[in-house]
């Protein structure tokens, strides 16, 4: 048994390990000529050793110096200037740098409204499935101003049993271009409870879930979202019986 | 040009210049004459495309000590993805055999149904990195570290159990490439467990070192 595990264990991080390599083989396969030219327009660029506000500034670019842009981590550019030298700039700094053919760069700052163009999130939250701890995760996908397609995992962890529940839903939201939005949704999925082990003649559940939800959603920033839900599930344990729960959960989510 | 060409030049010309603006009227459209050609230089307005590296695959190992039960060798994967500087989001998996071999000494049939059973978690975390800086090999080498305190939650798995698990702890990354970090996390894993005859909130405490990829 243990041998076994040991080779799953095996299995998997090398299938991680190949997904890794072929995606740094796809980043050191990008030509090297491709990088992105631009002049400093501010007084100086100011090249730091790491990508973040903590790392020391080590070179300073001045204004009219041509840097190549080579790398994006987060909010922070990998440039090389004219003589070598390589270090991190902040997006800030390059909104207003121009390009070789003399136009502006659009390294603007993401305003708050640009969540209508970002069309992927995903969040967790964390609640009551009646009276039992829920947690969640769920992936949305945006595809018109007012409409989400989301997935949800969800687990309940109770003393005596475990819920695993898994659902799509599509969400309405529509004041979508206020800060604090409501939303509603409906949606189907799966629900499957399991006893926990040291009860006897406890059978398993695993039945069809439908279920409607009502939230709020708070756009905390321009990459956050905060969100409170509340959801009514019902699980279809038989032909003619039903269970339904009331959930509430608070989460965060963030967009890609 | 002698004079007697000249008139003859001068109806071809007109003429040549008519036939545009004829096919124009025939065209039905106005006759837009351009009177100045604008020596404008085309801008080039393709949109950058530059590599980014924010999200993050990950390999590590170490030890996890299930209380009462001493520490085992585990093995896990992680993924992960940087939001901001500051703030980044990862999914863990791991799994680890844990014996109750300081139980057989005593109890001849031991806790557990097998010497080793499996335990495996899986977590969601949320990092912050607190403590950016450099961290220095001899005096020709320094490369750009963080230290972070992540937390989060999720669910341990343990002789067909499962319970809900907060985890929390600090770790470090140094950065030897861009695109590759080594890191030692010190987490520890907070569920309950009634195992050993009454239900209890056990402290099982994880240190781990890994290989991560950035891409």
């Amino acid at each position: 048994m243990k041998r076994r595990a040991f080779q799953s264990l095996l299995r998997y991080p090398a299938c991680a390990l190949a997904a890794a390599l072929l995606a740094l083989g796809a980043l050191a396969g990008a030509p090297a000529g491709a990088a992105e030219r631009v002049q400093v327009a501010d007084p100086y660029l100011e090249l730091r050793t790491g990508p973040g506000r903590g790392y020391p500034i080590f070179h300073v670019a001045a204004r009219e110096e041509w840097v190549e842009i080579l790398l994006r981590h987060t909010d922070w550019f990998r440039v090389r200037t004219a003589n070598g030298r390589e270090g991190w700039v902040h997006r800030t700094q390059l909104e207003t740098t121009l390009t070789e053919a003399g136009s502006r760069k659009t390294f603007r700052d993401v305003l708050l409204d640009d969540y209508l163009q970002r069309r992927l999130e995903l969040g967790a939250g964390y609640g009551r499935f009646k009276a039992e701890p829920m947690l969640k995760v769920w992936g949305a996908y945006r595809f018109a101003d007012a409409l989400t397609f989301e997935a949800t995992v969800g687990q309940v962890q109770g003393v005596f049993s475990g819920t695993d529940l898994w659902h799509f839903s599509l969400n309405a939201e529509p004041w979508s271009d206020r800060r604090l939005s409501p939303f509603f949704g409906i949606g189907v999925g799966r629900f499957k409870n399991i006893p926990n082990a040291s009860l006897v003649s406890a059978l398993p559940t695993n039945a069809n879930l439908a279920h409607a939800s009502l939230g709020l959603r708070y756009y905390l920033s321009e990459r956050f979202v905060a969100r409170l839900d509340y959801a009514f599930y019902t699980a279809f344990v038989a032909d003619t019986r039903s269970i339904e729960y009331r959930a509430v959960t608070a989460g965060l989510s963030f967009f890609f | 040009m002698t004079p007697s060409q000249f008139p003859v030049r001068l109806i071809a010309a007109v003429m040549l210049a008519c036939a545009p603006a004829a096919a124009f009227a025939q065209a039905g459209q106005p006759a837009n004459e351009q009177v100045i050609e604008p020596q404008v230089p085309r801008r080039d307005v393709r949109v950058p495309k530059i590599p980014s590296n924010d999200f993050v695959a990950g390999l590590f190992a170490g030890t996890y000590a299930t209380e009462n039960f001493g520490s085992s060798a585990v093995y896990g994967l992680r993924l992960g993805y940087h939001i901001t500087e500051d703030i980044f989001v990862e999914a863990a998996y791991a799994r680890t055999d844990v014996s109750d071999e300081n139980f057989r000494q005593i109890l001849p049939g031991g806790v557990f149904p097998q010497p080793k059973e499996t335990l495996s978690y899986y977590n969601l975390s949320a990092g912050y990195n607190v403590l950016p800086g450099e961290v220095f090999f001899g005096r020709r080498f320094a490369k750009t570290s963080a230290l972070y305190l992540i937390a989060g939650v999720g669910s341990t798995r343990f002789l067909e159990q499962r319970k809900q698990t907060v985890n929390f702890g600090l770790g470090l990354r140094v950065f030897l490439k861009d695109w590759f970090s080594l890191q030692v996390d010190v987490r520890d894993h907070v569920y309950a467990l009634d195992l050993l005859g009454r239900r209890q909130s056990t402290q099982n405490l994880e240190l781990t070192a890994g290989a991560t990829f950035f891409f």
